[in-house]
């Protein structure tokens, strides 16, 4: 892992990852973005960025529907953690559930991050999808 | 002034037929004619002049007093005195004025006469008539008197009113009976008469009378009999007209029947308690409900000798209330417990009972049984309650299968249109193996569908009883070389032979083939696994227990989302989510539930429950 993953793709769809990856790469250099099949490891990742004194990311693509731990999960213990960075989380997902939606804006109150809500599919990357990271870059 | 008398009047005077004085003013007797010298046995010479105080103050001291007060206050006096020759006998003195030409009284006329006790008596005899007809007018009651000797009768006024027959009718015995109603009332006026007259038993009997005009009247006929040396002489009786009483008393009878036979007839409990709660009327409906043949089992005794303890007291505390606040407590609904255990809804009302002064004297209560009414509104309660379970059921598929065929189509649409803009031939063969794989996704995922639809789409599945160890048997064969690889132990020699349940055998197969495998798939890398199988059944509850001694699970974190479509809890290659998912499906298609109970590092445990009704 090296300081410069500025963008999280989480999701364990390979072909979302893929899809992602390339979609990103016409904005932003490909050596910024790390991906994760679930939750748990991104959060794994963000941690010992922390404690390493790394930087963490600007960018988060969250999947929700994912194992071990899923997006919503992963949002809750973000949000326990002490970060000062606020960081850019795009929701994207193929749920239509309302329940979902609601969620959404239920973390939206809680928490500093900036959080956006997209449904799949993503075709294109628009420069606010990585606004802080455009900046950083 | 002195008072001239002719000596031809004195002669006239002397003659006259009764006994008279004439004394002047100065109360001196003038002249006094033979009858009154003979009747007080006195000589002329020595009467006149003479004052007549002088005459009477030893024999008849009244008369002095009566001639100075008719001097004073002129006017007619009339009084008795003691005759002193016979004791049978009394004198009656009239006292009058005497005027002269100008009408000035200037002396008192004085007449006496015998009078026997027996015209006293006729004269008292005459002023008791008098009072009784005032007595009888006023009390309604007629008189009759029958003698024995000439057969007559007596009938006074208000006897004849009450027949409705003119001053002049003359009854007689026969007719008098005859007024009597035909029937009852006129047998038994007759035989009281009789008896009366046989036996001499006076009567007094309430009885109708049909009155000459026709009308019918309720009388309370009485009568004495009278004898003289034991013969019957005379029947002296009253007859008196109670036709408004009667009519009255039936009428509150009548509305008492009415109100009675109303009570009785309500499909409603009808109570009426006193202040301590203790029924004094019920009706028919509670008399059937408490099981009592007769309302007099139930009267006098409180809810404590007839319910449960505790529904009593809340039974007593309403009524307290109900007294304490004179405010009725409609509509309740309330449960009551008979001392036999069995229950009974209710829809009570509770009034309370006013005496005369505005206070509660008690209760009453009407209840209508409403455990049918209840029992049904239980019943379609449950029944909405599976209803909108399954509509929630529904709805959350409906957003699995939307989520799922959406994650790939999305996949297609982002494939499809690198595709259109790769140049590059390897990166294009890259996105079409993916697009492949995407294309099998869709597959696999539109065929768990199809199995979960295929389970709730079969409302009438055929449940059979399925012998468990049997089963067992036969899912351990299928698994055989997997249990093996995995050195897996299925321990369920502690299952009894003939241990059965009842469920649809494929089901059953399906789900605990699904538990076995998951128990040896997530295994506990330090151990081998071990799965122990044990079965109890209870009343209508078989639970089939499959524990494990894997991995576990975090229920803290994963309990809600366990039985979930595509929920995985693992690191795990196989692990698809969709196994657990299938299996509560199958469970809850044959009206049972799953529970699960899990530590981490050291096993879970799901237990299955079927029930056996239907």
């Amino acid at each position: 892992m090296s300081e410069n993953e500025k963008i999280f793709i989480i999701d364990d769809d390979e072909i979302i990852i893929f899809g992602m990856r390339k979609l990103l790469a016409e904005v932003i250099d490909t050596k910024y973005i790390a991906s994760f099949e679930n939750g748990e490891l991104a959060l794994d990742s963000i941690q010992s960025k922390l404690k390493n004194g790394e930087e963490i990311p600007e960018v988060i693509f969250l999947d929700i529907n994912m194992p071990i731990m899923d997006g919503w999960q992963f949002l809750q213990a973000l949000c326990e953690l002490d970060i000062e960075k606020r960081i850019r989380i795009n929701i994207i997902t193929s749920s239509v559930d309302p329940a979902d939606y609601e969620k959404w804006l239920y973390f939206q109150k809680r928490t500093n991050h900036y959080l956006d809500f997209r449904t799949k599919p993503v075709l294109k990357i628009i420069p606010e999808d990585i606004s802080f990271a455009s900046k950083a870059s | 002034m002195k008072t001239v008398v002719s000596k031809n009047q004195t002669y006239l005077f002397r003659q006259l037929p009764n006994p008279i004085a004439v004394v002047n003013a100065n109360g001196e007797v003038v002249l006094v004619s033979d009858q009154w010298l003979d009747f007080f046995d006195m000589v002329w010479d020595n009467t006149i002049g003479a004052s007549i105080n002088a005459i009477f103050s030893n024999i008849h001291p009244e008369v002095t007093s009566y001639v100075s007060k008719c001097m004073d206050h002129p006017g007619n006096y009339s009084f008795t005195s003691q005759n002193p020759h016979s004791k049978d006998t009394l004198i009656k003195f009239l006292v009058k004025p005497w005027y002269d030409t100008n009408e000035n009284p200037t002396g008192t006329i004085i007449e006496a006469r015998y009078q026997t006790r027996q015209i006293q008596m006729e004269e008292k005899l005459e002023s008791f008539d008098a009072l009784l007809h005032g007595l009888s007018t006023i009390t309604n009651v007629g008189i009759w008197e029958y003698n024995f000797q000439n057969q007559k009768l007596y009938w006074s006024k208000m006897t004849k009113k009450i027949h409705e027959v003119g001053a002049d009718f003359e009854p007689e015995i026969e007719t008098a009976i005859g007024f009597y109603k035909q029937g009852y009332s006129q047998n038994t006026i007759a035989m009281l008469v009789h008896n009366a007259l046989e036996n001499k038993t006076p009567f007094k009997e309430c009885l109708q009378i049909i009155t000459q005009k026709g009308k019918e009247r309720w009388v309370i006929a009485a009568g004495q009999p009278y004898f003289k040396n034991g013969e019957a002489i005379r029947l002296v009786g009253t007859i008196q007209d109670v036709t408004d009483e009667i009519e009255t008393e039936n009428k509150i009878k009548d509305s008492a029947q009415l109100l009675q036979t109303l009570m009785d007839n309500l499909p409603l409990n009808i109570y009426v308690k006193d202040k301590d709660s203790r029924k004094i009327l019920v009706n028919k409906s509670e008399c059937d409900y408490l099981g009592a043949a007769d309302p007099e089992e139930l009267i006098g005794h409180s809810d404590f000798d007839l319910y449960d303890k505790h529904i009593a007291q809340i039974s007593r505390d309403e009524d307290v209330e109900v007294m304490k606040t004179l405010t009725p407590m409609l509509g309740r609904e309330t449960v009551n417990i008979r001392k036999d255990g069995s229950t009974t809804t209710f829809l009570t009302s509770k009034i309370p009972l006013l005496n005369t002064y505005g206070e509660a004297n008690g209760i009453i209560g009407i209840s209508m049984d409403i455990t049918e009414m209840k029992n049904k509104e239980n019943e379609l309660h449950d029944l909405i309650n599976v209803t909108a379970i399954q509509n929630k059921k529904l709805i959350n598929f409906a957003h699995i299968v939307s989520h799922n065929l959406r994650s790939h189509t999305s996949n297609f649409t982002m494939l499809l249109k690198f595709l259109v803009e790769e140049k590059d031939e390897n990166e294009k063969s890259r996105i079409i193996k993916m697009l492949t794989e995407a294309s099998n996704n869709l597959t696999d995922t539109l065929d768990d569908l199809n199995q979960v639809v295929e389970i709730n789409a079969n409302v009438n599945i055929e449940k059979e009883e399925v012998n468990i160890k049997q089963l067992i048997d036969r899912v351990a064969t299928n698994l055989w070389a997997f249990l093996r690889k995995n050195k897996a132990v299925l321990d369920y020699e502690t299952l009894n032979d003939k241990a059965s349940v009842n469920a649809v055998p494929a089901y059953l197969d399906s789900i605990l083939m699904n538990l076995f495998t998951n128990a040896v798939k997530y295994k506990h890398p330090d151990r081998d696994p071990k799965i122990q199988i044990t079965f109890s059944k209870n009343k209508n509850v078989s639970m089939i227990s499959v524990k494990d001694n894997g991995l576990g699970i975090d229920l803290d974190k994963h309990e809600n989302k366990l039985f979930g479509m595509y929920k995985t809890f693992h690191h795990h290659k196989d692990a698809r989510g969709i196994g657990l998912y299938i299996s509560k499906n199958q469970i809850e298609a044959m009206g049972g539930k799953i529970f699960v109970e899990s530590k981490v590092g050291h096993g879970s445990t799901f237990n299955i429950h079927l029930y056996e009704r239907e």
